[in-house]
């Protein structure tokens, strides 16, 4: 079982600024899955079925140059590993390598044994290398040991499973707005309906015994299945509205953790270009797809992408 | 139903304001702890909450009529309901936007007594709330305020000032003593617990910090000093900021008022548009008011 690789200067400006602090948000213990043409990094899959399942899937070029792997199992390597470390070895490389000029610098990551201080059992690291013209600087970072051939072939059918798409998205108008709403809302209860349509409308409603309180964002850019909005809508309120559409087929309604929502809005830390939510089909989870464009176009990167899957609470009205 | 035509007939009062974030500050004044009953009177003058601790304190917040940018009451009599306080601050504080002024209008009551608040800016974005309202507990009425005698007892201080003395005295804790002295004219705040620690507050020589002073006669009583805390301890960041001044009112028995002036002036959207008018609307204030019953002491001072 072998990796080796160096990460390039967008890969490491992707991980350090943008990805990993947005996936320490989603939390402490992520798996990082290697194959021969994509790097994912994952969060929940083989664990816990009541957490936030988040997928990051970078296609090899988009982190990595002279990208080297090999195992029995297909070339596939997979590991736990604590993501608050690998943010610090990722962000200490990074000022070595900007502090030395030169382009010189690079920084390569490789897979380890190593017999760590005070022990006689190897250990496998994750190891970052940084070599200047003055220095070379070595982190390690603590890993699992690699997954088994059947925990790996476990992984690979959570992923599989975890791709699939809502039939109806709709487009989150301003991030930053829904998670300083959501923030606040937290407060005021626990529980969180999230209702959409194929009209385009977003309506979350927390309800408790003193207080029901919503937001309905309309007209909201729809992917996948849509409808026009019956006329007679207009004049209602939100509540009325989306029962209207559920009972019309035209709309599904989850149960989820205000907690995981709010969770699943830090994604905004990867500086997404936008965001939608989407219902799986049966009602199985909430989805929130995160989209990023070639920088200066307005075209979907492909080598990039990042979607979370919130558990639901309760199958709703689906 | 956050909107139907049939309510505006029935509804009690109908007002929409522009600045969320002060009524906020306004009320988050007097939440001194997480679980609070409120009493909230509505009148043709505005609205006034109330809030207290069981014989010792009690706190009113007055938004006045002229706090919204439309205020319709339709009632006869004064409606009263009872409320969760930090419920009701939670809920609106989530319709406050940073950065946005956003409008809300408020109305009571809903169809099953609730008390309504909608966002009032966008058609496609709408944030609604529907507070369960309670019958009110009858509100104990023995902390009529009456003046102590023919001169009033009172003093301004500088809000930030006052906040940090009381702060300062939670090191003795227990009980705070309150002396008044015409000459020279000064107010101590003296607390006597684990140790002592004495602020005084000279007239003349503070007359930045202490703004006005009114006392013919020396007075001195002594407050809970928990009770005295929840008179400051949640001033917004906005007045000690402002910085107008709270007044502090010595009553007959020793009742002690505490004002406090909260802006609610309609944030500036942009530096480029500070118009004289706008800025500092002197009828955009939410007047608070605590007060303290005294500690039944038999050795406190009074001539």
């Amino acid at each position: 079982m072998k990796f080796k690789a160096f990460v390039t200067e967008n890969g490491v400006s992707l991980l350090d600024r943008r990805f990993l602090p947005a996936l320490d948000k989603m939390g402490k213990i992520c798996h990082l899955f290697l194959t021969r043409e994509h790097a994912f990094f994952l969060h929940n899959l083989l664990t816990t079925p009541d957490g936030i399942q988040s997928i990051a899937q970078f296609r090899k070029q988009a982190l990595f140059d002279d990208y080297r792997i090999s195992s029995q199992n297909e070339d596939r390597i997979a590991f736990a590993f604590d993501i608050s470390l690998l943010l610090r070895a990722v962000r200490s490389s990074v000022s070595i390598i900007s502090s030395e000029s030169g382009g010189a610098n690079r920084l390569q990551v490789k897979l380890v044994k190593k017999l760590p201080p005070n022990s006689t059992q190897p250990m496998p690291f994750l190891t970052f290398e940084t070599k200047g013209y003055k220095s070379a600087v070595i982190q390690d970072v603590p890993i699992s040991k690699p997954l088994s051939r059947d925990q790996l072939l476990q992984l690979q059918a959570a992923l599989d499973a975890a791709q699939d798409l809502p039939r109806t998205l709709v487009q989150v108008p301003d991030l930053n707005r829904l998670q300083n709403f959501v923030d606040r809302m937290k407060h005021v209860g626990d529980l969180l309906n999230v209702s959409i349509s194929k009209y385009g409308d977003l309506h979350l409603q927390i309800s408790t015994t003193l207080i029901t309180l919503g937001a309905e964002f309309r007209k909201l850019l729809v992917v996948g299945d849509k409808a026009q909005a019956p006329d007679e809508d207009r004049d209602l309120s939100a509540q009325t509205r989306s029962e209207r559409a559920i009972l019309m087929g035209d709309a599904q309604s989850v149960q989820v953790s205000v907690r995981h929502f709010s969770k699943s809005l830090q994604c905004h830390l990867a500086k997404p270009d936008c965001a939608f939510y989407g219902i799986a089909p049966q009602g199985a989870c909430l989805t929130v797809i995160f989209q990023f464009f070639i920088p200066g176009t307005r075209q979907t990167d492909k080598s990039i992408s990042l979607h979370c899957r919130l558990p639901v609470l309760d199958p709703g009205s689906s | 139903m956050s909107s139907s035509a049939m309510e505006a007939d029935t509804s009690d009062l109908v007002c929409q304001l522009d600045n969320v974030q002060g009524i906020v500050d306004a009320l988050s004044t007097v939440r001194w702890k997480r679980h609070q009953d409120a009493v909230v009177e509505l009148s043709e003058h505005g609205i006034v909450l109330i809030v207290e601790e069981t014989g010792c304190l009690q706190a009113k917040v007055y938004l006045q009529k002229e706090l919204f940018i439309r205020y319709e009451y339709t009632a006869q009599g004064r409606p009263r309901f009872g409320l969760s306080l930090g419920l009701f601050v939670d809920c609106l504080n989530t319709f406050s936007v940073p950065g946005h002024s956003s409008t809300i209008e408020i109305r009571y009551p809903g169809p099953d007594m609730q008390l309504l608040i909608k966002s009032a800016d966008s058609l496609d974005d709408c944030i609604y709330a529907e507070i369960r309202t309670r019958i009110p507990e009858t509100i104990s009425w023995d902390y009529n305020f009456e003046p102590a005698g023919s001169t009033p007892l009172s003093f301004t201080v500088k809000s930030a000032a006052l906040k940090e003395a009381i702060d300062d005295l939670e090191w003795p804790g227990s009980c705070i003593q309150i002396i008044l002295k015409p000459v020279p004219p000064s107010v101590t705040f003296r607390g006597e617990g684990h140790g002592d620690l004495q602020i005084d507050f000279m007239y003349y020589a503070n007359t930045d910090l202490l703004i006005a002073f009114h006392c013919d006669h020396q007075v001195s009583y002594r407050y809970k000093y928990k009770f005295l805390r929840a008179t400051t301890s949640n001033m917004p960041s906005s007045v000690t900021k402002d910085n107008r001044g709270s007044k502090l009112t010595i009553g007959r028995g020793g009742m002690l008022k505490v004002q406090h002036l909260v802006s609610v002036a309609r944030p500036s959207t942009s530096h480029q548009h500070i118009d004289s008018a706008g800025y500092q609307q002197p009828s955009r204030i939410a007047y608070i008011e605590f007060f303290v019953k005294p500690e039944e002491d038999e050795d406190t001072v009074n001539d």
